[in-house]
């Protein structure tokens, strides 16, 4: 047996998901986050937008060109039925504590903890919903 | 390994798979944005500011989890093509916002990425597992190790070599020759579809904000359409 070794992923990359309002969620992660727009696609711009009939906004976290993208589906109608969830960790205490008070102002109803109960311990930890329901889960631990 | 019957609405039908390869060539793309540019309506699908980076508050997606209709098919699937560890799989638990719900969690981890991926089972009250709808996100994205170009195109052809069908690529997102799809971010990517049609890109080599100057220098996104 000569079989040729795996080639194996190194890590989670990046992150689409459905949107109702792009407008409204790129609002939100910009709010929340400070997302870096780093690029948009739209029927009138791109063909496979075109021939998908979606729209994507990209966001950066501020080194690679995109780390989250926002997509409308024009046909379509998402839900909350294929995904629980996504973790974001945040740079630094300070950065924890920011989100946590901007979401406070922003008004959203927070969750202390990790959201899965089996998931691991982190330093610290909370979730939210965005716009469209999608569960966030914010968590502070060592950078990678 | 088989695939869920349910096939959510947004799984690319197989005619449209046949053209997906042609948005490599330019004239195929100018063909499907003719209406656009006939209408004045076409634009760059590059933001004006394309390039410029700042910090944000986040470093890293650290988790996702998706739901899945048996966690022993998708954990195969993803040791098999992604080259994915198993970490634990846990008793059934409460789900954390469904009240009389329970889930089960598969931990799956990539080499340098410790549990990145949570495959869930769900159960409605009555103990019945949960189909998963497909609509929830477009697809998600696992960084090919070695990072380059060339990882994964060899990548791509292993999977093929092995039975698995992409549904997309290999391409490059940008608009050069001879992978370019016109799309954007520079990433070299291939797609699969995993058990449950929840479509995974496998990618190398995005534009980050050390090489965006050096492809681009100070070009707007206008001048690179």
């Amino acid at each position: 047996m000569n079989a040729q070794p795996r080639i194996p992923v190194t890590n989670l990359q990046h992150h689409v998901f459905y949107v109702t309002d792009l407008e409204r969620s790129k609002a939100f992660y910009i709010k929340l986050f400070d997302l870096q727009f780093s690029a948009l696609n739209h029927p009138d711009s791109s063909a496979a937008m075109r021939l998908s009939q979606q729209e994507m906004h990209f966001f950066s976290f501020g080194f690679h060109h995109h780390d989250i993208c926002l997509v409308k589906h024009h046909k379509l109608k998402m839900d909350n039925n294929s995904m629980l969830h996504f973790a974001l960790t945040v740079k630094d205490a300070k950065a924890f504590d920011d989100v946590r008070s901007r979401a406070q102002d922003m008004g959203l109803s927070i969750r202390e903890g990790r959201i899965l109960a089996s998931a691991r311990p982190a330093s610290r930890s909370f979730f939210l919903q965005d716009p469209d329901k999608h569960w966030i889960e914010i968590i502070e631990e060592p950078s990678r | 390994m088989s695939k869920s019957t349910f096939v959510p609405p947004n799984v690319l039908p197989p005619f449209k798979l046949r053209f997906a390869g042609l948005l490599k060539r330019k004239w195929f793309r100018e063909m499907v944005l003719l209406w656009p540019t006939l209408t004045k309506r076409r634009f760059s699908n590059k933001t004006e500011d394309y390039g410029v980076f700042k910090p944000s508050l986040v470093s890293h997606i650290r988790q996702l989890s998706i739901y899945v209709r048996d966690i022993a098919r998708s954990r195969a699937w993803y040791e098999r093509v992604a080259g994915m560890t198993h970490s634990r799989t846990c008793e059934p638990e409460p789900h954390p916002f469904k009240e009389g719900w329970r889930i089960r969690c598969c931990y799956m981890s990539a080499i340098e990425h410790e549990e990145c991926l949570v495959l869930v089972e769900e159960y409605d009250p009555t103990g019945r597992i949960t189909v998963p709808s497909g609509m929830s996100f477009f697809h998600f994205a696992l960084e090919v190790k070695g990072n380059q170009l060339e990882d994964v195109l060899a990548f791509a052809k292993q999977q093929q070599a092995d039975g698995f069908q992409l549904n997309y690529g290999p391409v490059r997102h940008n608009s050069e020759p001879p992978l370019g799809d016109g799309e954007t971010g520079g990433n070299v990517a291939c797609y699969l579809y995993d058990p449950d049609w929840h479509n995974v890109e496998f990618c190398g080599a995005m534009d980050t904000i050390e090489n965006y100057r050096a492809r681009y220098g100070d070009l707007k996104g206008k001048d690179r359409a």
